[in-house]
Parts: C-alpha cells; structure tokens; sequence
C-alpha cells in the first residue's frame, strides 16, 4: 500500500511538473481538435507530432501522443453528438444516440453526459492499470518464449475474430502484417529476405511511416476530391443549458458502470480495443433496458455506457503494452515505436526499470482528463466554431505536416514513399472489406514471434508439446482455439441462416 | 456466371490473397526452410504464404452475393492524382532544395485535387504554410531540414 501511494507521488511529481503538464496540455488539445474535425486520424496526428517526440524526455513524449489518443475520443464524440460526425471510429456510436438528442434539443445534457461517462471510465481504467500492471509484470519476468507465442498469437486471433470485420479477411490481413514484418534482414541466419536486392529493405520498414500509411491517408486520399463536402449547420450551446435533468442521472449511473467493465476487459485484451468495447456495451444497454423503444431516438443509456466503456477501453489498453510489450491496437504500437527510438525496450520490465515513465504516464491519464472537462464544457462554444474550417483547406496542409513528421524519423526519403505506397494498401484493401488494424499488428508482431516461436523449437528440440506442458502457455492456447472455434461456429450459423433466407426468397 | 458476379467481392478478395500467399511462399522457399529444431529463414514465411492460400481458399468456397464494389468516379480520381504528386513532389525536393519549396509543392499540389479550391487559394494556403512549418519546424524545433 505504501509502496502504491508512493509510486502515486512518483507519478505527480512527474506528470505535474511544468513540463509535464505542457505536453499533457498540448496532447489533449490537440487531440480535441482532430477528433473535433472529420477527416483527421489519431495516427495522421501523432505523424505530424513525431519530431516534436525527438526532442524531450520520452516520458514527456508519450504523455503527449497518448493524450491525443484520449483527447481524440472526446473530441470525436463532441462531434458525433452535435453533427452525426464522428470525428473517431469509436465515437460512431456515441452518435446513434447523441445526435437525436440534439436534434430534440438536448445537446447539452448528452454532451455534459459524455464528459462525465468519460471521466468515470477513465478512472476506473487507471485503476486498473495501476492495479494490474505491475503484478503482470512480475508474473511476466517468467515468462519463457512458449507463454510469448502464446499471448502475441492470442492477440492476433482476437484481433482478426472479435473485430467488426470478417474473420476470414482479417485472418488474410494479420498474415500479410506477418510477411511485411519480416522483411529486411532475418537475424539468425543473415540472408535477406523478401528485400529483391534493395539496400533500403535491409533494416525492414519503418513502422511509423507504415502506420500512418494504413490509417491516415486512406481517409484524405479518399476525401480530398471529393466537392460535397459535409456542411456544418450553425449550433448553439450554452453552458447553463447542459446540466443534465435528475432523471439522465438516474438513467445513466448503471449505464455508466457497466460500460466501464465492459471497456476496462477489451481494452486490456490484446489485439482488440476501443471499437469492440463501444459496439459491445451499446448493445448491452440496448438488451438490458427497460424501455428498448427509446434507443435510436436519443436514449441517454446509449451516449453513457459506450463513452464510459470507450475511456475505460483506452486506459487499460495500456496494460499490456507497458507490462508485456504486446500493443492491442495501432495507438499502443507507435506509441511502442516512439519507446524504442528513445532506446527503452518495450516489456515486462520497464515499469521496474522506468517508474517515473510509468507512473508519470498514469498520473497524466488523470490531470489530462480533467483538462479535457474544462476544455469541453465550459469552452464548447470554441470546438462549434472550429468545425466550420473547410475541409479542403485543412487536407493540404495535412498532408506537408505527414510529410514532414514521416521524413524527420530517420531523414530518408524513402520512408515518404513507403508511407504513399502503404496509404494505398490502405485504400485498396479498405475497397475490398479488409480490415487494416490486424495487418498493423502482424507487422508490429511478426519478427518478434518469429524469433520466440524459433526459441521455443530450439529449446524443446522440435518438440510442439511443449506449448502444453506449461500452464500459462495451455491455457492461452486453449484460449485462442476457442475463439478460432467461436468464429466458425458464428461464420457457419450466418451461412446457414443467410442459405435459408434465399430459400425462401426464391420459393 | 450469374453466381460468379453476385460473388465478385469475395472472388477478388480471394484471388488476391492467394496471389500473394503463394508468391510468398515461392519467394521464401528459396530461403532454407531448416527443421522444427531448427528453423531456417524460410520455415516461418512458407508457413505464412500457405496459411493465407488456405484462407483464400476459404474464401473463394464460402462466397457470398454482395454488392458490386463501387467505382471511383472522377472527383475522387483527382484528389488520388493529386495527394500522389504532392507526396513525390516533396519526396523528391526536401533534400535539394529544402523545406520552403518542398512544402509548398506537397500543399499546392494537394489543394489542386479539391475542384472547389480555387489555383489563388491554393498557392497562397501553400506560401503560408510553407513559412509556417519552416519556422516551427526549422526554427523552433530545429529540426535537420535546410529552410531552401
């Protein structure tokens, strides 16, 4: 216990000093705006900030990136409230209940319900972080490669399977990331692979300019030409018409609690993330409800328990990728990325070696949260005004920050053309359904658990039992088949069912 | 050939992916694949590129109909034209000539692909960032891009 409270006062002497409080500044504001705009992405932001990254403390460094990525949600659900235009992915379904709120005229209560939800999730994702963290941690120091394989192929399967798009393509996206991620020099043996006798393959492909690549060209490749641009109507928010009415607190403290849970799992699971969790705790209260029939028509449930459960979601994702250095989604991986330009090696044990970087990432979480509520519901006036900039002005200069942010990585132009050539693997595989999130994570996993899964054969003498012989390992690997099993199980039922419904159909 | 064109994303989806899963296998299988005990640089690649052929061809077996994939029209054409020049553009000026031009021409050649940007708007949106970003970058940052 005093070992916690004294990791806690670590923590503010960190996140609370002068600079701390900046950089955390600076990320969620910055966050706000891009979640504010549609047609900005946390990675496209996080590209344009990369050399401010460079340039302090590492810690300082990822309080900033990852209070873009909370500030970015809550931008994004201000946006999704007001105008049904989500700013985020995740903020989408914040929009299927905020925006009819609004239309009735009840914009502020949902907004104020959202700043709240959020908080609470927040909260009770720094919880458990704080609380989890480091005993996995402990735990993971023994690990050997067979429990590595294990939880990095949990991550991949849960990502592919739990994900909204289908299993079979997400399956085909994971294995690509895989192959891409080996590209370069294979460490063992020296040969190179996959290279076709280009020097520039040789040390693999630069992870920064590959995700920004996949996720945020594709939205301005696709949106820069296009002339009917969304509009945004005139709206007007005061602060005294936003407190909520006893009867939306009422409604919203269950809501509140269980999106919290539901955000706090997914977010902690590998591989799957903010935008199962929203999905899945949304349909919960719509399962749950008393009255079902209000949902789609401005029911307050619908705005708390995804927002909770999304806020919840992006905290604990931190748990694996500070104890074990497995990231769960594209965030964590750059986040990953900027750890190891700073020379920290992401795993079990930079919260023993780096406490202040932890700690002080932790206490950010909070003191970036309640910035967020004083910069979203005092100042929201601000935000309204800021979605009138046209789109076609801000894409430009989007697009020379990228570039910019991409080239002072490694000062090689190179990297330029692979973050072109990765935005339209974006795009195409966007046209063709494919989910881009699992390629990321292949590639992010692909050369480590090629390296333990070479281990682990070495030790045992080629002997694949041995992932069998562990309990941590067995019980992973029960686990992944299992979600394999749901998957098919799930594709066959809607095979039939979409068999039978053409049946009759045609009859 | 009605069942073929009802099913044309998935056949597409499969094709590629087996197009890609066997190319890496054929690629890696040159590498020396080694023994379980001892893995060589091809094992873990080969294993990939079979695994997606066998997805592929899940794919192609379990397709269902769907809605024909959309084309790009011409608006959106532009704006692809555009972002690729204004990319290369960049990539190929940062090094000669510096942070100045080379921002100019990735904003100026990106603001072109929006039909409603106007050529004036467009070139001075570019000059302003152009300055902009030299001394943020430059300047404050002092990042190791030479101004021009």
């Amino acid at each position: 216990m005093s070992d916690l409270l004294s990791n806690i006062a670590l923590g503010f002497s960190v996140a609370a000093s002068a600079q701390g409080l900046f950089y955390c500044f600076l990320g969620v504001f910055l966050g706000t705006v891009v979640g504010v705009l549609p047609g900005i992405g946390i990675m496209a932001t996080m590209a344009m900030l990369m050399p401010i990254t460079f340039h302090i403390d590492p810690t300082f460094g990822l309080i900033m990136l990852a209070g873009i990525y909370y500030g970015a949600d809550f931008g994004g659900s201000t946006a999704a409230i007001l105008m049904n235009l989500p700013g985020t992915a995740t903020s989408a379904v914040t929009g299927i209940e905020g925006y009819p709120m609004a239309q009735k005229g009840r914009a502020g209560p949902a907004l104020f319900m959202k700043a709240i939800a959020s908080f609470v999730g927040t909260a009770f994702g720094v919880v458990l972080l704080a609380g989890f963290s480091v005993p996995l941690s402990r735990v993971a120091l023994n690990f050997g490669p067979q429990e590595y394989v294990a939880l990095m192929a949990l991550g991949l399967v849960a990502a592919s399977v739990i994900g909204t798009g289908r299993s079979i393509r997400s399956l085909a996206s994971v294995s690509l990331g895989l192959a891409i991620g080996l590209i370069g020099l294979d460490l063992n043996s020296g040969i190179a692979r996959f290279t076709f006798g280009q020097t520039v393959f040789y040390d693999g492909l630069p992870l920064v300019a590959v995700a920004i690549g996949l996720f945020g060209l594709p939205e301005i490749i696709s949106n820069a030409g296009r002339p009917d641009l969304p509009k945004v109507q005139e709206g007007k928010i005061r602060m005294k018409d936003m407190a909520p009415t006893r009867e939306d607190w009422r409604r919203s403290y269950m809501p509140m609690a269980r999106g919290s849970a539901i955000g706090g799992f997914f977010g902690a699971l590998p591989g799957t993330g903010g935008l199962v969790a929203t999905f899945v705790s949304y349909a919960v209260e719509r399962r749950v409800s008393k009255h079902p029939e209000e949902f789609g028509k401005g029911a307050i449930e619908g705005v708390a328990a995804p927002e909770a459960a999304n806020n919840a979601s992006v905290q604990s994702a931190f748990i694996p990728t500070l104890s074990l250095g497995i990231p769960g989604d594209p965030v964590m991986a750059i986040m990953l990325g900027v750890m190891m330009i700073h020379g920290i090696l992401p795993g079990p044990d930079v919260i023993q070696s780096k406490p202040d970087l932890f700690w002080g990432l932790v206490v950010s979480f909070i003191i970036g949260n309640v910035m967020l509520l004083i910069l979203n519901l005092p100042l929201i006036g601000m935000w309204v005004r800021l979605l009138k900039i046209p789109y076609n002005l801000l894409f430009p200069v989007i697009v020379a920050f990228t570039c910019i942010g991409i080239y002072s990585v490694h000062y090689q132009v190179w990297d330029i053309y692979v973050l072109l050539a990765f935005g339209f693997l974006g795009v195409g595989m966007k046209a063709l359904n494919f989910e881009v999130a699992p390629l990321l994570l292949g590639f992010v996993l692909g050369p480590t658990i090629e390296i333990y899964f070479r281990r682990t054969l070495a030790v045992s003498g080629g002997d694949l039992g041995t992932f069998f012989n562990r309990p941590i390992a067995t019980t992973i690997i029960v686990i992944v088949f299992a979600i394999l099993a749901w998957a098919v199980g799930r594709a066959a039922w809607a095979g039939l069912a979409g068999r039978r419904a053409r049946e009759t159909q045609d009859a | 050939m009605r069942y073929a064109i009802e099913r044309l994303e998935d056949f597409i989806a499969g094709i590629v992916t087996a197009a890609i899963g066997g190319f890496i296998v054929i690629e890696a299988s040159g590498y020396g694949a080694g023994s379980l005990n001892d893995m060589g640089p091809g094992f873990f690649p080969v294993m990939i590129g079979s695994f997606m052929m066998i997805l592929a061809l899940v794919m192609v077996v379990t397709a269902r109909p769907s809605a024909a994939p959309q084309p790009v029209d011409k608006n959106q054409m532009r704006g692809i034209l555009c972002l690729t020049a204004a990319f290369i553009a960049f990539a190929f000026t940062v090094e000669a000539f510096g942070m100045l031009l080379s921002v100019f021409l990735a904003v100026f050649l990106s603001a072109l692909g929006n039909r409603k940007t106007p050529v004036l708007y467009a070139a001075l949106l570019a000059v302003g960032t152009a300055v902009i970003a030299t001394l943020i970058f430059r300047v404050g940052l002092g990042l190791q891009i030479k101004a021009f």
